[in-house]
């Protein structure tokens, strides 16, 4: 009798043994949605990204090999010319885990709660900017594919020729132009670019468009001129209030700026220094490194592609304090992310007025125009960096406007302008071969003495994705610094 | 098992009785032990007959035989049998010799029962608290390194207060922990590694098992196998170790111990043979001044040392020569004090055991150590006729100071001092700071930490509360019948503070990090247990039981940046703060059973039960199971009790089983997607977004492990030499695995649910005593195992899973299907079909090595370990070593890679004078080529090889003389006339040196975390040798 209680007992402990479990395992810290309010401002914030690959990518690379900056520290890759394939990868490592990953998402919840136009014309253009950006660096990269893992199951997306991301990105711009009207988004104070500005998001849409479609020049002159002029028509950046820039604050920090505030053998480029020579923009980008002086006469720019002793032998100065190097007027934590500027779209302007006749077909307004919002532009770092228009006027009597030189002298202004946003002033750079930068040839480069065309992709892809990234590599090209990108004709 | 053998006094009597008819010689003794004290319950048989008694509580016997010329035979479990002519005599006093082999016959199995080791159907290893307590290591569980076959232990290059990876017969999950449960007193213990040093550095933040004090520790059990584990389910997959703390029980009254050990630790200095003919430079020259010497850093491409004046990184000039070794210079001799006094009382109804102890360690690194009390309450009641009571509570307290860190380089001081040129001294980084407080920079390398800067103005300390109590309660219901309950907490809290102070050269304004964790465990058990003889031969033990356990894990954090007035490391003295929580609670239900069959003794068969619920299974709405039912059986057979064998063998035993255990999810929350709002909002917006890089699995199943087993236990001579063999194979199946995804999905990994592993291997242990005299016993005995790991499945495209890369980030830690399990993948060198190495030739006509495919270098866990074991006592001396090796595996030393690049290696000094030939082929022609490197640009050539793993991916087969003690007990007689009973003194010394090594330059045993990613060495804190001194007194 005694024991069928303790059989009882036990079938009381089977009914029990799993009371409760569905509910425990729900996280309690953890929400099942958040509002897209809060993804897009994330969105923005991944989207300037981290000290990482803005230390690795746009600074020890890109930055270098653009000659804006220069460093005899063998670890700055970029600067002479050797391969660090985590560095190279850096804006893939970052950019697909959280930018991507936060815009794909983005859509499918869209689509689920069935969100106005104007909100997915948003995440449309700024997708259309990150993806340009890949793409530009990389060539072919996932972009149909991409990001998908959670949505559709995709663990090994496919790369995309870059002959395939062009068109639909310029398509997506084109569409999202359209869907956008004139209030404020319902994306609000959350989008903290625009603040849902949508005259401004169509602006960009369209100066994308003109930026896009210009990197197109020598694949396709034709597509180049066409969306050049779909873009003008359907209306671009008008001044500084237009740039696209994200504004940094305390907790989330300007990327560039970490990294210069962790590194410091950065200095100013002698190529970009020697170009300054004159500008009113040299004292505010630029200070001495051993004392901080931003007297022109004591800003000197440190030659590319050296290492201390070569310095020794090239310039009998060692020490590299003497340089010039970004300075803290640029450099502070809460400093701006520029991704496209008003000058910038000028320029276009202007070129597309050299080749096509576009834009009222007289370039030197735009030329002009370029330069002073270029100038202009610097007060968004905060009242040290304001330029009197004076100054600009006269900088500009000195350096009119050069027809016969347009191109050159255009796409120059475009590469100073672009300063610290080394992606830009890189895929420029290849499209226009301005500036004129002279190679460097440090002992051991990967490249021949030969600036690179494009960086290369994740090592862990070869084990990871190793069908799609051979399948990439057989239709691009070797992953090499020297393999350029499709539009980057020969 | 008490109760079986009246039954067998009985069957004797039975026959004593039956021979009273014919017999009519009494033969009366007593038997006592090698101490003169009687020995009760000792069977005496009179040989060739089943004629036999045994002996009263006295130790005296009375037997009636009918042959006088016959012998009997003496026999106690623990004691060597004796045989005794009786030649006619009929008063026969008999002594009995204390049998080390046989002590052990008793031991702890699953759910605290003990069992007769004859009785087990699978392998069990069980170490007595004295081999852990002579030798200490201030976390017990290395102790077991070398002393039990088929557990393979790696520990943390980290000091005192670092972690240990332990895992029995091979990694089982390709994403789990591996690690064993371990129970201590009964109760399973949290486990958890309270951080870890990974890719970009940190540090080892500790485990759960290190918190044991050694010297409370009576013994440790290993159950190696799925049968062993069976009754304590899923976590126990990866096996179970059993600790017993030791108890009042067995002692007479009152009593005192008291012990003390000391022990030194000095960094083992010569496992690193660094070249030390040229200095600190750059294509073979000197640096010319000071702002160089800070751009060269750690680069000792410089001119050979020839002692003239040279400026450093401090812009003073010293000669330039080999300044000695800077590990010698920079560590510190360790000291580890560990005193423990423990209070026991025994008496009929009550019996406990109190100790307390302190462990106050410096640690080889400057400025760390460990300070640990333990205070321990064993404690055993008989509370009334049919209820009996045990409660253990253990109360830790752990201060660690400054937890050093590992892997990459910054705050690193070990990196710095690994990689210093041979003329520089680090001494002169001392102290770390300038006059302001900033960092001494010695390299214009933000991240080339200076090593005083890190180890004195670095923090990261720790405090540990934890709380460890169990009771249990038996109630006899009959006497065949009974219900225990049982029921446990572990409990703890960690503080932890750690600061990048301000003026940190590549951090100027610094960080702070407060963290507090919270960790608790509650388990319970009840059972109903049955034990009856059905008939005389056949008896049967059985119980069903039912468990739950429940954890609950919280964690919060405080970081700051950016100090506001410098020296005040405080959190609101920040300019930005950041705060987060993490929380998990997990629980798991079951239900189980035990049924033993045996037959005469010599026949056994268990076989077991249990189903599992997981909550980390269950999600509402989900269908597919969150539990599983899993079988076990385990059969035994004493071949020398069923049939009659003939010398030399005394003992002969065969055991089989097959088992399986299932386990659920380790994490809680991983069936689906959440999202998250992170961080501090964004000009004063919130941001939000996907929680996770993991793509999680909404239908995840259990996994299961099934193992089979057959061993044999032979002993010969009398026991004299014996041999205990197993061989396994093991297979998981419906792995919970992180599969690696391609990082353009978005996600780091996917978690899939079919992985597959198996693992295959014998173990055996070979063990005799040589010499056997009354003064002079040598007993010695070799441990082996070889277990070879297999990856099956991992998803449905069989994709890899990386694990871990080094800071190189030229190899990782893979788990590809068809390989090993954790392979090491890494760049190898581009070669033509004939193997010869591919270069490209420089501008300079420099050849640099192409970098060919990544490919599997290597496996980085040693599939044979070895332990060879001896003891010898003479008189009241007791003299131990410990010889342990481990072979067949592979290590990527990250050390050898850097100090390459830095021109450090030995190696690197060919071609420094006259240049280097090199040949190979002309990657670019495809033509053998043969050229002479300059000197000047040995760098460049040598720095470039530097990224090819396989270079540096070597052998890490070793043989070690891991320890030896020297121990003297104090004669009875000499205690005679005082008040204490037992003194014993021993000296000891550990990893003294290696019979062998492989790998150059660093320990094949270094690691930085104890993850599955092993086989990767990174600037760790360097090995040490110890030597120490204990003293044991009890009154």
């Amino acid at each position: 009798m005694k024991n069928s209680i303790y059989i009882l007992l036990f079938v009381f402990f089977l009914s029990a043994c799993d009371k409760g479990f569905e509910e425990l395992n729900v996280n309690p810290t953890k929400p099942v949605q958040v509002s897209l309010a809060t993804k897009l401002t994330a969105a923005q914030k991944f989207m300037s990204s981290e000290r990482y690959d803005n230390w690795r990518a746009n600074l020890i690379y890109q930055s270098t090999m653009m000659q804006h900056l220069a460093v005899t520290a063998g670890y700055w890759a970029g600067d002479k010319y050797t391969w660090n394939k985590g560095y190279a990868s850096s804006l893939i490592d970052r950019y697909y885990p959280n930018v991507i990953k936060s815009l794909e998402d983005m859509k499918v919840q869209m689509e689920e709660e069935n969100s106005p136009e104007e909100m997915r014309a948003i995440v449309r253009i700024m997708r259309v900017f990150v993806f340009a950006r890949l793409t530009d660096l990389y060539g072919d990269v996932p972009y149909s594919e991409a990001g998908q893992a959670f949505i559709s199951g995709i663990l090994t997306p496919k790369y995309d020729a870059q002959s395939e991301i062009y068109p639909d990105l310029l398509k997506e711009l084109e569409e999202s132009a359209a869907a956008l009207g004139t209030g404020t988004s319902a994306f609000g104070n959350a989008d903290l670019i625009y603040q849902g500005n949508q005259t401004k998001w169509k602006k960009l849409a369209n100066s994308l468009m003109l930026r896009l479609g210009l990197r197109l020049i020598k694949r396709d002159p034709a597509a180049a001129e066409a969306w050049a002029t779909k873009a003008i028509a359907g209306g671009v950046m008008e001044s500084n209030e237009d740039i696209f820039y994200l504004q940094h604050d305390v907790n989330n920090r300007n990327g560039n700026s970490e990294a210069f505030d962790a590194d410091g053998n950065q200095r100013l480029s002698k190529t970009f220094v020697d170009f300054l020579q004159g500008d009113p923009r040299l004292p505010i980008l630029a200070s001495r490194r051993s004392d901080g002086s931003t007297a022109p006469a004591d800003l000197k720019g440190l030659p590319n592609g050296l290492d201390s002793e070569l310095l020794l032998a090239a310039t009998g100065e060692e020490d590299t304090s003497l340089y010039a190097e970004p300075s803290d007027i640029i450099t502070f934590f809460e400093a701006p992310m520029f991704f496209q500027t008003y000058a910038e779209v000028e320029f276009m302007l202007a070129e597309a007025a050299v080749r096509w006749n576009l834009a009222g077909g007289d370039p030197e307004p735009h030329y002009n125009a370029g330069v002073r919002a270029a100038m202009k532009m610097l007060e968004l770092y905060g009242p040290d960096a304001v330029i009197a228009d004076a100054e600009i006027d006269a900088y500009l009597a000195a350096n009119p406007f050069d027809a016969a030189n347009a191109l050159e002298q255009i796409n120059t202004q475009y590469w100073a302008a672009t300063f610290l946003n080394e992606y830009e002033a890189f895929a420029n750079w290849r499209r226009t071969g301005f500036p004129n930068l002279v190679p460097v040839n440090y002992p051991g480069n990967v490249t021949n003495g030969t600036i690179p065309r494009r960086l290369t992709y994740s090592e862990s892809e070869q084990s990871n994705n190793p069908e799609n990234y051979q399948a990439a590599i057989a239709a691009q090209g070797p992953d090499l610094l020297t393999t350029r990108v499709w539009w980057d004709v020969e | 098992m008490f109760k079986k053998n009246h039954y067998y006094l009985m069957f004797f009597a039975i026959f004593f009785i039956q021979g009273l008819v014919a017999q009519d010689v009494t033969i009366t003794g007593t038997v006592t032990d090698d101490l003169g004290s009687p020995l009760p319950g000792v069977n005496v048989v009179e040989k060739g007959t089943t004629n036999g008694t045994s002996t009263d509580f006295d130790g005296n016997y009375a037997i009636d035989v009918a042959n006088l010329n016959g012998s009997l035979v003496f026999s106690s479990l623990g004691f060597s049998s004796k045989e005794v002519a009786i030649n006619g005599q009929t008063i026969i006093n008999v002594g009995l010799v204390e049998d080390a082999e046989q002590l052990g016959e008793v031991v702890v199995t699953a759910l605290g029962i003990r069992k007769e080791t004859k009785a087990l159907g699978y392998s069990l290893t069980e170490v007595g608290g004295e081999e852990l307590s002579t030798v200490k290591q201030t976390n017990a569980i290395n102790s077991l390194q070398g002393k039990v076959a088929g557990v393979n232990i790696t520990q943390n290059a980290t000091g005192a207060a670092g972690s240990s990876r332990v895992v029995i017969r091979g990694a089982s999950s390709l994403s789990g922990d591996n690690m064993p449960l371990y129970i201590v007193d009964g109760i399973p213990i949290g486990n958890e590694n309270n951080g870890s040093a990974g890719l970009w550095g940190g540090s080892d933040g500790g485990d759960g098992i290190s918190s044991i004090n050694p010297d409370d520790i009576a013994s440790v059990s290993v159950l190696k196998g799925g049968a062993a584990s069976a009754l304590y389910g899923s976590r126990a997959a990866g096996g179970v170790i059993i600790v017993t703390t030791k108890s009042g029980q067995g002692q007479e009254g009152f009593g005192v111990e008291l012990s003390s050990s000391v022990t030194f630790d000095e960094v083992d200095t010569s496992l690193q043979d660094f070249q030390r003919e040229y200095g600190q430079g750059t294509r073979g020259r000197k640096p010319v001044n000071q702002s160089e010497a800070l751009d060269l850093g750690l680069s000792s491409w410089g001119a050979r040392l020839d002692g003239t004046p040279v400026v450093q990184w401090d812009g003073v000039e010293r000669p330039y020569s080999y300044v000695g070794s800077n590990l010698k210079h920079f560590y510190r001799t360790g000291t580890t004090f560990i005193n423990t006094v423990a209070l026991t009382s025994g008496s009929e109804k009550l019996s406990y055991r109190f100790s307390a102890s302190d462990l106050a360690n410096k640690d080889v690194m400057p400025n760390a150590g460990l300070d640990r009390k333990t205070f321990s309450l064993n404690s055993s009641a008989i509370l009334g006729e049919k209820i009996t009571s045990q409660v253990n509570v253990k109360y830790i307290n752990e201060d660690v100071q400054n937890r050093p860190r590992l892997s990459d380089a910054p705050g690193n001081g070990n990196f710095t001092v690994a990689n210093l040129s041979p003329n520089v001294d680090v001494r002169f980084m001392n102290p770390g700071t300038n006059p302001d407080g900033t960092e001494r920079q010695y390299s214009n390398n933000t991240f080339s930490q200076n090593p005083y800067f890190a180890a004195y103005s670095f923090r990261n300390e720790d405090t540990k509360n934890r709380l460890i109590a169990s009771t249990t309660l038996r109630y006899d219901i009959t006497d065949w019948l009974y219900l225990s309950g049982r029921a446990g907490i572990d409990h703890s809290t960690i503080k932890r503070t750690s600061v990048e102070p301000f003026g940190t050269a590549y951090k100027p304004l610094g960080g702070i990090n407060e963290e507090e964790r919270r960790y608790t465990q509650i388990d319970a058990d009840v059972i109903l247990g049955f034990e009856k003889d059905i008939t005389e031969k056949f008896a049967t033990s059985a119980f069903v039981g039912a468990n739950s356990n429940h954890i609950k894990q919280e964690q919060l954090n405080l970081g700051g940046n950016s100090f506001i007035v410098p020296g005040l490391e405080d959190i609101a003295n920040t300019e930005t703060q950041s705060r987060s929580r993490g929380y998990s609670e997990r629980k798991i239900g079951s239900l189980y059973g035990s049924v033993e069959l045996s037959y005469d003794r010599w026949a056994y068969v268990t076989f077991t039960g249990r189903n599992d619920w997981f909550s980390t299974l269950s999600f509402p709405g989900k269908t597919t199971p969150n539990d599983d039912f899993y079988p076990s059986v385990n059969a035994s057979v004493i071949i020398s009790d069923a049939l009659d064998l003939a010398e030399p063998v005394s003992f002969l035993k065969l055991r089989g089983g097959y088992s399986e255990v299932a386990g659920g999810a380790q994490d809680a929350y991983a069936l689906a997607l959440t999202y998250e709002i992170f961080g501090q909002g964004f000009l004063g917006q919130p941001t939000g977004r996907v929680n996770g890089g993991t793509v999680p699995n909404s239908n995840l199943v259990p996994f299961s492990k099934t193992e089979a087993e057959i061993g044999l236990d032979a002993r010969f001579f009398n026991n004299r030499l014996s041999l205990d063999f197993a061989y396994y194979n093991n297979e998981t199946t419906k792995d919970i695995v992180d599969v690696s995804t391609s990082i353009f999905s978005g996600y780091g990994g996917a978690k899939a649910n079919i992985g597959r592993v198996e693992n295959k291997g014998v173990e055996f242990l070979l063990s005799g005593s040589p010499i056997k005299t009354d003064n002079f016993t040598w007993t010695t005995s070799i441990n082996g195992a070889y277990n070879q790991g297999k990856v099956l499945a991992t998803n449905d495209s069989n994709a890899d899973v990386n694990l871990d890369e080094p800071r190189t980030r030229n190899v990782r830690i893979t788990h590809i299907v068809g390989e090993a399990y954790g392979t090491i993948v890494g760049v190898s060198y581009d070669r033509d079909e004939n193997g010869t190495i591919k270069y490209t030739i420089n501008g300079d006509g420099v050849p640099i090595a192409v970098e060919g495919e990544r490919k599997i270098l290597g496996e980085g866990v040693p599939p044979w370990t070895f332990g060879f074991n001896n003891s010898f006592r003479y008189k009241n001396f007791n003299l131990n070593f410990l010889i342990d090796g481990k072979f067949g595996g592979q290590i990527f030393s990250g050390t050898n890679t850097i100090v390459y690049g830095n021109g450090l290696h030995k190696e690197t000094l060919e071609g420094r004078e006259n240049g280097l030939s090199v040949s190979g082929i002309d990657a670019d022609t495809g033509q053998p080529f043969t050229t002479t490197v300059a000197p000047e640009f040995l760098q460049t050539y040598y720095g470039e090889i530097n990224d090819i793993a396989e270079e540096f991916v070597e052998d890490s087969d070793y043989i070690k003389f891991r320890q030896v003690s020297l121990g003297y007990t104090l004669p009875k007689k000499t205690l005679e006339n005082i008040f204490l009973t037992n003194v014993n003194i021993s000296v000891i010394a550990s990893n003294l040196f290696y019979l062998k090594r492989s790998v150059d330059n660093i320990d094949p045993e270094s690691a930085y975390n104890v993850g599955n990613s092993q086989g990767l060495e990174y600037f760790g804190v360097p090995s040490t040798r110890s030597f120490g001194l204990n003293v044991n007194v009890k009154f």
